[in-house]
């Protein structure tokens, strides 16, 4: 058994919520290799996205906070969704990618930009789905990955998966824990660089999801619910010399999910009810902080869809949302509705392709002015994957719970933020030879950004949320993939580069510094790739990513230096009738080098993982 | 003389920063500067020190990292000088960096401090330092730079006034009292009951304590002027302020200590013999955010610390006391405490040219 079968069979029946977004013409949308989500499966999506993507991953370490960031825009223009339904917490409007364990997801797409529309509201930067769905097949799945690693990490991932073609029943559990306690280098104290042991970086996580699948004739209704909670310590900065603080994050997140599909001749109705719970308690002792915040959000979503003229396919979906917070940071408990409706047709002949959206959000008793978005694409010689597409698109982003109610500086009477975006994109997939192939892209970009909101200090000397930012954002990102593939051997090389501006608007501020400057945190330039090699049941992962620098004071007076992180996986696999066992390892940083993420805060040098999975298929 | 000319100065300049404290004299020669403690963002680690120069009137930014090649911390709140050294309060990193005044080059770190506020000189060889975040006074000996004890308040402290052998500390954050410390025992002896957040404090030409509290965050109470008799520690007047909505701070109180000033939707200017608050702004403040004070105990400039919109480098203002606009400034981000010093010698040595600024 080659190295290419070393993960689970998924590609029987894809059952997507998504079917109209996946084949929406004109737009970039991107999927991760299920070999990546493999190696990472002991991991969260911070680690995964930052290693193999061009999305900028902001983060405070392992199982630290990490936001994702695309294309210059913010962490709360990214929305993260869990089989089409927004899973970012109604109160920060963004999600920490370090709560989410690759493990338990079972695909990852990734919609760009304009792309986005098509799931939810507010992705102004783009969208990432995670997908989680069943293997149509009458056998029996039960996979054991079980991890031990440098700074005191363990993390055990049970998988089980069973049924038959009609019924479907999916059981994961993950568990991960780590003392964290790594040794970074002081280069900040004046004198000799000094090595210190990072304190009070502990963290704990868990997750577990059941999945029910039941199908009858072409329709299928499905149960989801996903448990995950996490308590961790937050370690201070290199620059805190007083005592430990006790600071500590405790999240709880229980997501569920019903959906029933109806197909009938040409059309399909979609039906999706969903609740979610977000609990996040922040604790420090020393200043005596006692945060405790619980949303609720409930969301009902009803899709039609049908074939036109074989070409052509309409889409109505109508989405309900509602939100209720409990927090003492809050004056009182708060309840928002937000409906939205939204039609799109995507004609895809041969040479080529349309997409029309319009989108009306009704926010309390506010009609918000329309989102669209136009999307086309033209292949350039018939029976190829030569294509090039364009799009354009406008974009809101209702205010989070916390800019308008969080007590004091909510404000209630915010507008919504609304971006502009263009994008034009060349695509190509080419088989070079028999075993070879050959996939290249080229994207250029540009988002106007308006109405953003920014806290900044009030009167009465606390800070209030308000629209005064805008922001600019083009660049490019390209990326080369060759696969190379016979039966025992393969070889795959990756490449990414993305380059982003990110600028300011004139806040109208006198003297502003900080107009046409690079926004904090978001590097011009970063690269990734990968390089692998499998020869018979052993394979090899070289992973490069390279970050350049990141201004950190808004008048770009400061920055973060660049840094390049090599990672390294090994392992090989011991095929045993349909199971098998698997041994891996990896080192991470495998240069040691130092770096920060965020400023003062040190991230692990080297370090080492060994992880066995086990998998046991009837 | 020289010698003496020199410590009269000194001890004179140490009486600006602080919050204390013995009655100011009359007269003393204008010169050397003013240091300014940039507090930067939480977390950020972006706080740094400047220093406007009489002299040539430029100041000079982001010093404390160009002299010694490290950055200051996060959130240095306050400045004291005793002797030669410059005592830089580091709030959040828990730390007192402690810096040659003519130089700037760090002489030694007081660490182990929780959430220290502001350090007050009691003498030769010993100072207290308030904690926002801790129940108790630091002790520090000035000899060894370490803590020597601590002093329970059991609350939290902010500012300190000095007078005789007593140490009023303002219990500020969600507090509304002033405690009383023997210096000599370093026991309390006494708490007197003020207005809502007790957020800072002078002591005027007769002895007598003024408290600005400012009401708290929130605005669940009206912000009120105290003034207290050292002698009895006694109450003798509560100025209440009109509105819940204002929220003055910074108290401070010119070179005779005749007048008071402080901020509250611009500079307010108040004499001590004063029956009523002012109605009006001395100086209005003109966009940006007006953060804290100084005033000149020679001249009576005041000297205005503009935070600006808080994520980019502020300003330093100054006007005389007519009040007429002297210069604007760019400082590091979130300009705060200001602390009159001697001329710093060196810094045409030390200092790289980009770090001065008109």
């Amino acid at each position: 058994m080659s190295y290419l079968n070393d993960t689970i069979k998924i590609s029987e029946v894809v059952i997507s919520t998504n079917k109209s977004a996946l084949d929406q013409a004109g737009y970039k949308r991107t999927s991760i290799d299920s070999m990546v989500l493999s190696r990472y499966s002991s991991s969260n999506l911070s680690d995964m996205l930052s290693e193999n993507t061009n999305i900028f991953i902001k983060s405070y370490g392992m199982g630290g906070t990490a936001t994702p960031a695309f294309r210059g825009t913010g962490a709360g223009h990214t929305l993260i969704d869990w089989n089409g339904i927004n899973i970012n917490s109604p109160m920060l409007g963004q999600s920490d990618l370090s709560l989410l364990p690759v493990g338990l997801i079972d695909d990852v797409q990734i919609f760009f930009g304009g792309a986005s529309l098509a799931l939810n509201n507010g992705g102004i930067g783009g969208t990432i789905n995670l997908e989680t769905k069943p293997v149509w097949k009458k056998e029996t799945l039960i996979s054991l990955n079980s991890g031990v690693g440098s700074f005191s990490r363990y993390s055990e991932l049970l998988k089980v998966k069973t049924g038959n073609e009609r019924i479907q029943t999916v059981t994961k559990a993950f568990y991960q824990t780590a003392e964290n306690d790594f040794r970074y280098l002081n280069n900040i104290n004046g004198g000799e660089p000094i090595w210190q042991k990072r304190n009070n970086d502990q963290f704990r996580q868990r997750g577990l999801i059941q999945e029910l699948y039941f199908q009858s004739g072409k329709n299928i209704t499905s149960v989801n619910v996903w448990y995950q909670s996490s308590d961790r310590n937050l370690p201070a900065t290199m620059l805190t010399q007083q005592q430990n603080s006790n600071e500590r994050q405790f999240d709880e997140s229980v997501r569920a999910i019903v959906k029933y599909d109806h197909f009938k001749g040409p059309g399909s109705f979609s039906f999706t009810g969903a609740w979610m719970m977000n609990r996040l308690n922040y604790y420090n002792q020393l200043a005596s902080i006692d945060s405790k915040n619980l949303s609720e959000n409930l969301t009902l979503k009803a899709n039609y869809e049908t074939l036109i003229g074989g070409f052509s396919n309409l889409k109505i979906a109508l989405d309900e949302q509602s939100n209720v917070i409990i927090s003492n940071n809050y004056e009182h408990n708060t309840r928002r509705n937000t409906a939205t409706i939204t039609a799109s047709l995507i004609r895809n002949q041969n040479r080529f392709g349309t997409t029309i959206l319009f989108r009306e959000i009704l926010d309390r008793k506010s009609l918000l002015l329309p989102d669209f978005s136009a999307g086309i694409q033209f292949r350039l010689i018939d029976d190829t994957e030569y294509f090039i597409k364009a799009n354009i698109s406008r974009n809101s982003k209702i205010p989070t719970m916390n800019d308008m109610y969080w007590f004091p500086g909510g404000n209630p009477g915010l507008k919504n933020e609304y971006s502009f975006m263009y994008e034009i994109s060349y695509e190509m997939k080419q088989k070079i030879s028999n075993p070879l192939n050959l996939k290249y892209d080229l994207t250029f970009f540009r988002y106007s950004i308006k109405d953003m909101i920014q806290w900044h200090l009030g009167e009465y000397s606390y800070w209030n949320a308000d629209n005064i930012q805008s922001v600019t954002s083009s660049g490019m990102e390209s990326s080369v993939s060759l696969d190379y593939v016979r039966s025992h051997f393969n070889a795959s090389f990756k490449a990414a580069y993305s380059f982003t501006r990110a600028r300011n608007g004139n806040s109208g501020v006198a003297d502003d510094l900080s107009a046409r400057k690079q926004l904090v945190y978001v590097p011009e330039n970063q690269v990734n790739s990968s390089f692998r090699v499998g020869v018979g049941n052993i394979y090899t992962t070289l992973v490069l990513n390279f970050v350049g620098k990141r201004f950190t004071e808004i008048d770009n007076s400061k920055y973060l230096p660049c840094y390049m992180v090599n990672n390294f996986n090994t392992g090989i696999k011991f095929p045993v009738k349909n199971s098998s066992v698997d041994f891996n390892f990896s080192i991470d940083n495998l240069f040691n080098t130092t770096f920060q993420s965020i400023a003062y805060y040190p991230m692990p040098g080297r370090s080492y993982f060994i992880k066995i999975l086990v998998q046991l298929i009837k | 003389m020289k010698n003496l000319i020199k410590i009269i100065i000194l001890s004179l300049l140490v009486v600006s920063c602080t919050k204390n404290s013995t009655l100011p004299p009359s007269k003393v020669t204008i010169g050397g500067g003013v240091l300014i403690a940039n507090e930067g963002n939480y977390k950020a680690g972006n706080g740094s020190l400047s220093y406007y120069s009489y002299d040539s009137s430029k100041i000079y930014n982001d010093l404390f990292s160009s002299v010694n090649n490290r950055p200051l911390g996060d959130i240095p709140y306050s400045i004291s000088i005793k002797g030669t050294k410059a005592y830089i309060v580091v709030n959040n990193s828990g730390k007192i960096e402690v810096v040659d005044q003519s130089s700037l080059v760090s002489e030694t770190t007081i660490t182990g401090l929780i959430s220290p506020r502001i350090m007050a000189m009691i003498n030769d060889n010993k100072a207290y330092v308030s904690s926002l975040y801790s129940d108790s006074l630091a002790i520090i000996d000035l000899m060894s730079s370490s803590i020597s004890g601590y002093i329970n308040l059991g609350m939290s402290s902010e500012a300190i006034a000095l007078i005789g052998n007593k140490a009023y500390i303002s219990n500020w954050s969600g507090g509304n009292q002033v405690m009383v410390v023997n210096t000599s025992s370093d026991k309390v002896i006494d708490s007197i009951k003020v207005g809502s957040e007790p957020e800072s404090m002078v002591i005027d030409r007769l002895g007598r304590l003024w408290v600005l509290c400012d009401g708290g965050w929130s605005q669940q109470n009206y912000p009120e002027l105290d003034l207290i008799d050292t002698n009895s520690d006694e109450l003798l007047k509560s100025y209440m302020f009109p509105s819940k909505s204002e929220s003055p701070s910074c108290l401070k109180i010119d070179g005779l200590g005749q007048t008071l000033y402080f901020l509250d939707n611009g500079v307010r200017q108040m004499e001590i013999t004063a029956q009523y608050l002012p109605a009006g702004s001395f100086i209005a403040e003109s966009g940006g955010h007006y953060y804290k004070i100084a005033i000149n105990a020679v001249n009576s400039d005041i000297f205005i610390s503009d935070a600006g919109d808080y994520v980019q480098p502020g300003y330093l203002i100054i006007y005389k006391n007519t009040p007429e606009f002297v210069s604007k400034s760019r400082t590091g981000i979130i300009p705060g405490a200001m602390c009159f010093t001697l001329k710093i010698n060196s810094l045409s040595s030390s200092v790289p040219l980009n770090n001065v600024a008109r």
